[in-house]
């Protein structure tokens, strides 16, 4: 009795040490990134040399100026459109808004309200172009909204080059350029640098935290927390899920899926904003383009996939990514005594990331159709059987 | 039900968009930057010469902007229209510093803004001591009119174009 007791009691032990074994093999496949990043960080940081107070303050400063961008991701990929490259959009509507605003001469926080004001408009409306374009390219939205950014970024090009101080008044000498039209390559945004991040910072042992940044990050975490849980956000996770059986259940597919890419393009553009703000100037021509890019790795090396992310996914990229980007060059140029090396290999990573998240969304995409192919296959021989 | 909702959602929509304007508007008031130029230089008023101190110091904020000797310019930026500024003026070297707390509202419609301290501390009306700065307008050259760069390598292609016929 005892004896079958025990048998019992090791086969379980064997079964909970194959499942605890299978477990830690899912997790792993699971974060392959992020495990894969924090290798490279704790490899790359004593080499770099820097202190931990340096990274600290780094790390804190980055974080407020990229995660309200990154965080703008979210929705599209709760409504099953995948990494939004579009983001894009509302980055160059907010450069637009700031351009203006530049050229008024608003100063200060009034500045940036006043540019993320007129960027909603002109991202909304990107938005929708987008949107309509994505919903005839279903299942395709990624590269669709990759090639829409390039599409856009021409236009914008177009108006800010040639519309702008010949039909649009733009009045400023700093803005324009000396010609009588297009603007400047660089804007300068040095009457609205860190204004929100001085904003009620405080100090903590040489480490500046951008208390006002932060505040207006978790309003749009509490947000997206609240979103989820409405009628809308439950249609967007429905449409997700799968887009038929949302449409039988009466939810309008396409609007709904319009609407996740319209926030998406107005947080974007809120985004780029604070980001700027951060920053201090404005590359008129090429502040936008590889921001897109930038923030989809920085989400994926937080463990994000194609179909899935969280806010937590969000801060864990942010930290390990620019982790990434301050220890690289400076531990390349120790490694090989050329920091040109570190810069190529942080832009490399971002890519392949995003390479690695591509591949494996479709492996699993198509190891399910084949798992589902398999059990059909299997019950259709029950049934003959 | 639906016209019920549709006039709400009408309502909602024009109520935000109402919002945003005055937001908008009130940014415009109250983020309206100018960059203010103050001058220790003499100044003439209806016949009338306005003797330099030796030495100004311009306050802005708490935050020293200038130390202005007699012939001498400083500015600062400044976000509204209500501008506030504290004078330590010097009147001969050596001697006792006096100071001057000024509060004047600055034109909307003027980005950059000349003060002339000396005008101004001497009680003379506003066309004496302020006016617009006007910038120099700048030579436009070849280099400032080439923003386009050619990301599809294709810089050049002419000229081999042209070489190879030539071959």
């Amino acid at each position: 009795m005892s004896g079958g007791r025990n048998t019992k009691t090791g086969v379980e032990g064997a079964a909970k040490k194959i499942s605890g074994g299978r477990r830690f093999l899912n997790f792993l496949g699971a974060n392959t990134v992020p495990i894969m990043f924090i290798i490279i960080c704790a490899i790359c940081i004593p080499i770099s040399g820097f202190s931990p107070a340096y990274l600290i303050n780094e790390i804190v400063t980055r974080m407020g100026r990229n995660t309200f961008l990154i965080l703008a991701l979210l929705i599209p990929i709760m409504a099953g459109m995948g990494l939004n490259f579009g983001m894009t959009l509302g980055a160059m509507a907010a450069e637009i808004g700031l351009i203006f605003v530049a050229d008024w001469q608003i100063y200060g926080i009034p500045g940036m309200v006043l540019a993320m004001i007129l960027s909603i408009p002109i991202s909304m409306l990107l938005g929708v172009v987008c949107g309509k374009i994505l919903n005839a390219a279903k299942g395709r939205e990624m590269v669709a909204s990759y090639i829409i950014s390039f599409f856009i970024n021409g236009i914008y090009q177009l108006i800010v080059l040639y519309m702008m101080g010949s039909i649009i008044p733009i009045k400023h000498t700093t803005v324009k350029l000396p010609r009588g039209y297009g603007i400047r390559n660089t804007v300068s945004l040095l009457n609205m640098r860190q204004k929100l991040d001085d904003l009620l910072a405080i100090n903590v042992k040489g480490v500046k935290i951008p208390v006002a940044t932060f505040i207006v990050i978790a309003i749009l975490c509490i947000f997206i927390v609240w979103f989820r849980k409405t009628k809308l956000g439950q249609d967007m996770r429905a449409v997700g899920q799968d887009m038929e059986v949302a449409r039988a259940a009466g939810i309008n597919v396409e609007r709904t899926r319009i609407i996740s890419i319209v926030m998406s393009t107005v947080i974007a553009g809120f985004g780029m904003i604070i980001y700027l703000q951060n920053m201090g100037n404005l590359s008129t021509y090429s502040s936008h383009s590889q921001i897109g890019m930038f923030a989809i790795a920085a989400l994926l090396v937080g463990g994000a996939s194609v179909d899935k992310a969280s806010i937590g996914n969000v801060f864990l990229g942010v930290m390990l990514f620019h982790l990434m980007f301050i220890v690289a060059p400076s531990a390349g140029a120790k490694i090989t005594g050329d920091s040109m090396i570190g810069e190529y290999f942080r832009v490399f990573v971002s890519y392949a990331v995003i390479t690695i998240a591509l591949i494996m969304y479709e492996t699993k995409k198509r190891r399910e159709k084949s798992q589902m192919a398999e059990l059909l296959a299997a019950e259709q021989e029950g049934e003959e059987v | 039900m639906k016209t019920k909702m549709t006039k709400r959602m009408l309502l909602f929509r024009c109520g935000t968009i109402l919002v945003l304007l005055l937001i908008a508007g009130l940014m415009f008031l109250i983020g309206r930057g100018h960059t203010v130029y103050f001058d220790n230089k003499k100044a003439e008023y209806n016949g009338q010469t306005i003797e330099t101190p030796y030495r100004i110091d311009v306050y802005v904020n708490d935050e020293r902007v200038g130390k202005l000797s007699s012939g001498d310019r400083g500015m600062a930026s400044w976000m509204g229209q209500n501008f506030k500024m504290r004078l330590e003026i010097t009147k001969e070297k050596g001697g006792k510093k006096q100071i001057a707390n000024v509060a004047l509202k600055l034109p909307y419609n003027m980005d950059g803004i000349i003060l002339n301290l000396p005008a101004m501390l001497a009680g003379l009306p506003e066309d004496a001591y302020l006016s617009e700065f006007i910038p120099a307008p700048v030579e436009v050259t070849e280099e400032d009119n080439e923003v386009v760069t050619d990301e599809f390598g294709l810089e050049g292609l002419e000229e081999g174009m042209e070489e190879s016929a030539g071959e």
